[in-house]
């Protein structure tokens, strides 16, 4: 829900409720008003009869009109009235119930009690009544509507600043400049977008740091891993000879080997998180395809895997080193995770792209098969299939994984 | 066959000197890029070895120069900065080669040869180890007038093992010589010695001496005496 329409629900609930009560109140408070005047003339005719009557002692004369009549009728009862009611009478010029408003008292004119009742129409209260409802429930009706709209004008113009913000740090990313929000009148606002600027100055800043970082560490990293490969390479000379020192270089050669992999492993999935990568170019992977898989033969001679290619051949938007990396991690891995006399079935086409090999072991974990470091033997890094899976992240396409007739299966979507 | 070796590692430019002097080759080596550029204002090299992080300067810097001087000095840059785009930059520069730290010095070895080669017309292109001639530019190779018949793998092992002759080299840096660096393989290596033994096989079959020796399978070596 929008901060407007939210708002906006709110007050008008409430003043509706506000002005309803209001009215209510206004309309008992009139009404009592308007009955309290006419009582007041009902005895101020009371006074007047009363008056005459002691003056001449006879009932005076009566004249009638259409707004107040009076009747005077003989009694015997001797005990004093005093009655103010209104009461509902029928109205046959006008078809309609009407109240009227009766003042009952009692006079003696020469020792004969009579009862006088005075009455008024209260059509005309009513009237008033209902014309000054009327001008209240209209004028609370134009307040609520200007209200609305001045709301809606002022608010969307208020808040506009607002949803600027909102609008630029929507689509914000770490790896871009720091946004540069405008100054507003508005202190709030301003204050916000102060905020954002150097919130996200700092970010950009750690973003920067920490990539400069994790590059020069892994640069840094590779000239001492450099120096120990060639001096390893010096000592086999000195080696020869000697089997088991030979064993042991090759495996300080093994290990330094594999830390220089690992680091350009991380340092590849560093980039490809920060996105690091524009992927426009136009590539056909069949060509990447076919040639590693060239350049594998004597791996897969070596293993006795049959390799079953079935690959057409399109373009598709990707980034050529990418594409490659891909590639290269998908059969290094089939290659290994597939016994020696097994089979590896590649298909590509322009929807998807399945490696599937014969497993050794059975199905992989498949929450886990993308994370870092998951490894279902102890040979490689452990992190191919995390860069497949950050590569395809990063270039929209989907992976998953399937374990079906002690086959693994990789599918590679290109259409999300 | 003179060499400029350009690091700033003492230890790295010290294996280095070592190595390549050990294949017969004449190395002078700087440590910084003043002196580099004052060697290479000075002198011609066959092959200058470059290190793109100097600590007061770039390898890059001296590249420009030395196109600019239309020097013709092979240049094969080393850097710990294993990224494409750097490769392709420095190529696109005019380096001859790139080669990412870590790297092996037999590899190193190879490509400076086959860099010298490339740049000299005459006379280089024949390699003649023991009783093998090998012609580099029609890629034969004879052994008293018989030519062998190598696929393409066994020939850039011959070729590999023929520079870095008299040295051990390991399993590892065989298999990256021949197969590159993206892919991993397996711990057995048994595809590398099917592909010594072929070779061995038809080597011998055509009267060459058995001059390969397995180094207790861990590793082989080219013995010439």
């Amino acid at each position: 829900m929008k901060l407007f329409t939210k708002y906006n629900r709110i007050n008008i609930t409430a003043t509706i409720c506000i002005f309803l009560a209001g009215s209510v109140a206004f309309y008992f408070v009139l009404y009592y008003v308007l009955i309290r005047q006419l009582d007041a003339s009902l005895k101020s005719e009371k006074q007047e009869i009363a008056e005459y009557i002691q003056s001449h002692h006879q009932l005076p004369e009566i004249q009638n009109t259409k707004e107040q009549w009076i009747q005077i009728i003989k009694t015997d009862q001797r005990e004093t009235f005093d009655i103010k009611r209104s009461i509902p009478v029928y109205n046959k010029s006008e078809d309609e119930t009407e109240y009227i408003r009766q003042l009952i008292f009692q006079v003696s004119v020469n020792k004969e009690s009579f009862l006088v009742t005075v009455n008024k129409s209260e059509t005309e209260t009513d009237e008033l009544l209902k014309l000054i409802i009327l001008v209240t429930l209209s004028m609370v009706a134009m307040i609520l509507l200007f209200n609305y709209l001045i709301n809606r004008r002022l608010i969307s113009s208020i808040w506009q600043p607002f949803y600027n913000t909102i609008n630029n740090i929507k689509d914000y990313a770490a790896n871009q400049q720091a946004l540069k929000l405008s100054k507003e009148p508005i202190d709030e606002i301003n204050l916000l977008n102060e905020s954002l600027n150097s919130m996200t100055e700092q970010i950009h800043k750690d973003f920067y740091a920490l990539r400069s970082f994790t590059e020069n560490a892994s640069h840094e990293m590779q000239t001492p891993l450099a120096i120990i490969r060639s001096k390893v390479e010096s000592l086999y000379q000195i080696a020869e000879g000697k089997e088991i020192m030979m064993q042991q270089l090759l495996a300080i050669e093994d290990a330094c080997l594999k830390l220089s992999k690992l680091h350009q492993s991380l340092l590849l999935l560093t980039k490809l998180e920060n996105k690091q990568f524009i992927l426009n170019e136009s590539i056909q992977l069949q060509t990447i395809l076919v040639q590693k898989c060239e350049e594998r033969k004597e791996l897969f001679q070596s293993k006795q895997i049959e390799l079953l290619l079935n690959a057409t051949d399109f373009n598709i938007h990707f980034h050529q080193h990418l594409a490659e990396i891909l590639i290269s991690n998908l059969l290094n891995n089939a290659i290994r995770y597939t016994a020696a006399g097994g089979t590896i079935s590649i298909e590509l086409n322009q929807n998807f792209l399945i490696v599937s090999n014969t497993a050794i072991a059975g199905g992989l974990d498949k929450e886990k098969v993308f994370t870092r470091f998951y490894k279902a033997s102890d040979t490689g890094t452990g992190l191919g299939l995390s860069i497949i899976n950050e590569i395809c992240t990063s270039a929209g396409f989907t992976i998953t994984y399937q374990f079906e007739k002690e086959m693994h299966f990789f599918k590679i979507g290109f259409q999300a | 066959m003179k060499l400029l070796i350009v690091e700033d590692e003492f230890s790295l430019r010290q294996s280095m000197i070592e190595f390549l002097t050990a294949s017969s080759y004449l190395c002078e080596s700087s440590s910084n890029y003043h002196d580099a550029l004052e060697k290479i204002e000075l002198y011609d090299y066959d092959c200058i070895i470059l290190d793109i992080m100097l600590p007061d300067g770039s390898g890059l810097d001296l590249l420009k120069n030395l196109k600019q001087n239309n020097k013709t000095d092979g240049i094969i840059i080393i850097s710990a900065k294993g990224e494409l785009d750097d490769k392709i930059n420095g190529i696109e520069m005019g380096a001859d080669d790139y080669l990412a730290k870590p790297f092996h010095l037999s590899e190193l070895s190879v490509r400076v040869s086959s860099i010298i080669r490339r740049k000299s017309f005459q006379g280089m292109s024949q390699m003649i180890i023991g009783n093998i001639s090998i012609d580099i530019q029609a890629k034969r190779v004879m052994v008293e007038n018989k030519e062998l018949d190598l696929t393409q793998k066994e020939y850039q092992l011959l070729i590999y093992l023929a520079i870095n002759k008299n040295r051990v080299l390991s399993k590892n840096a065989i298999a990256q010589h021949l197969w590159g660096d993206d892919m991993d393989f397996p711990d057995n290596f048994d595809f590398i010695y099917a592909h010594i033994k072929n070779l061995r096989k038809k080597m011998i079959a055509a009267g060459s001496e058995d001059c390969i020796r397995s180094i207790y399978g861990e590793g082989y070596k080219m013995q010439i005496a």
